[in-house]
């Protein structure tokens, strides 16, 4: 299971609703992508804890069927499924949610089968809960930075970009009113970034498969040094020619 | 198009897996297995695919019953499920994923419906192309920039975050002002392939590419 790369937290739930209202919970999307419902969604830019996600609605003939062995899917219900990149832990992201924005999530949940509303909260962590399903593998290409970071440093780049074309021909006194200016406009994006705090079960799984890995690349390297050490005092001349050494060196690094 | 919200894309495929079996385990189960072992961060073979953002890979075994009253479902197929957020375009994403990552695609694909069929980086796209599943709706709460243009300006921002705090309370405009620069010459803000950070990078101490942390 790893449902964290660093920062960010992967959520993938996959929910029923009924057939019939496939195409009312589509038009519901798409509402939320027009001028007049998008406020109902303000809230999730709000949160600013969120990477990218995705909803994807599917009928049993949208899931793909490559051969004629393969097996038609026949399903009772239409499934949205929701993919969410977030930051911080799994309680945080789901209360958030609930506080920011339960008029969003019951329009975009509210003809899911089971849906228990946005709030209370108990109700639907358990609904949350119940229908995720877990992540197997997760990459992030800068575990270190949260979303903010992300969109902070843009915001860095971008101004430090200006400030070298402001000061290109500045006196000392024009550049040092310059640089304080830019550390004014930037005073809110330069927190320092470092790795992410073992704050779940989830992050000291990953921390304990990192370990598990370096253990095991420790124990190589001292295998190839005592072997290297041995062929220099001429006490072994192949790594095949005395294979018992080698692994009572093995045994005994383990 | 919903699969895509700016510059950033959307991807969402579920490839079938073959009922099958090897050494009393499942397919199913081995794929699960073989994506826990891929090498995660900086050492992942997505960390080496340009533009990947994030990515994320399951087995859906099957869907989820929510109790009486609701009606019993379940799915004939179990499905390797592969989630990505990329820059740029899908098939010149998964052309490089070919690239650069065809040895975990061969370890873990070779397990799903049709793929013995797929030779090239032509068959991938088309085979990828059949198993993909449109977004509904796309919401993107970061920035759709290329991936070696966040990447440089994570760099840029935790550069100058110690450079400020170095140089709190420098008097001298002249020496501040020497300092910036040679603080420029070092960070070359314009220039993409380095100093940056590393894709996937998860630590400070191995973070920077072309220059010191």
């Amino acid at each position: 299971m790893s449902n964290i790369a660093g920062k960010a937290y992967a959520m993938n739930l996959v929910t029923p609703l009924a057939k019939l209202t496939v195409w009312a919970n589509k038009a519901v999307f798409w509402a939320v992508g027009t001028r007049y419902f998008a406020p109902r969604l303000d809230g999730l830019l709000t949160l600013s804890m969120i990477h990218y996600a995705r909803w994807v609605i599917l009928r049993d003939k949208d899931f793909p069927r490559l051969s004629v062995e393969q097996p038609k899917e026949k399903l009772k219900y239409g499934y949205m499924m929701f993919f969410s990149n977030f930051n911080g832990s799994w309680e945080q992201y789901v209360d958030s949610f609930s506080a920011a924005i339960p008029a969003g999530l019951d329009l975009l949940w509210r003809k899911n089968v089971g849906w228990p509303t946005a709030v209370p909260e108990q109700p639907f962590h358990r609904y949350v809960e119940f229908n995720q399903v877990w992540t197997d593998y997760y990459y992030n290409a800068y575990p270190m930075a949260a979303s903010n970071d992300v969109k902070a440093a843009k915001r860095v780049k971008e101004r430090l970009r200006k400030m070298v074309l402001d000061t290109e021909r500045a006196s000392p006194t024009q550049f040092l009113a310059q640089y304080h200016a830019m550390l004014k406009d930037l005073q809110a994006d330069l927190g320092p970034m470092d790795a992410t705090p073992i704050v779940s079960l989830a992050a000291e799984d990953i921390a304990a498969r990192k370990r598990v890995k370096t253990l095991s690349q420790q124990r190589e390297d001292t295998k190839a040094a005592v072997l290297s050490m041995r062929m220099q005092s001429g006490l072994a001349t192949d790594p095949s020619a005395n294979p018992s050494n080698t692994n009572a060196g093995e045994s005994k690094s383990a | 198009m919903p699969n895509k919200n700016g510059n950033a894309y959307g991807l969402t495929v579920l490839c079938p897996l073959k009922n099958d079996s090897e050494d009393d385990q499942s397919y199913a189960a081995i794929v699960r297995r073989k994506l826990r072992e891929l090498p995660l961060d900086e050492e992942s073979p997505l960390a080496a695919v340009p533009e990947t953002y994030l990515c994320r890979m399951f087995v859906l075994d099957d869907v989820f019953y929510e109790g009486d009253p609701a009606g019993e479902d379940h799915l004939k197929s179990k499905y390797l499920v592969l989630v990505v957020e990329l820059h740029g375009e899908r098939d010149a994403w998964l052309r490089a994923m070919w690239t650069h990552a065809q040895d975990c695609i061969q370890k873990l694909w070779k397990y799903c419906i049709a793929f013995q069929d797929v030779r090239s980086a032509d068959d991938w796209v088309a085979y990828i192309g059949r198993c993909q599943v449109d977004t509904t709706f796309y919401f993107m709460g970061s920035t759709d920039e290329p991936l070696a243009e966040q990447l440089k300006a994570l760099y840029l921002k935790q550069e100058l975050a110690h450079f400020a705090l170095e140089h709190q309370g420098v008097k001298d405009p002249a020496a501040l002002q020497r300092s910036f620069q040679d603080f420029l010459a070092r960070v070359q803000p314009d220039n993409l392939s380095g100093p940056t950070w590393r894709a996937g990078a998860s630590s400070l101490e191995t973070a920077v590419v072309g220059g010191r942390t």
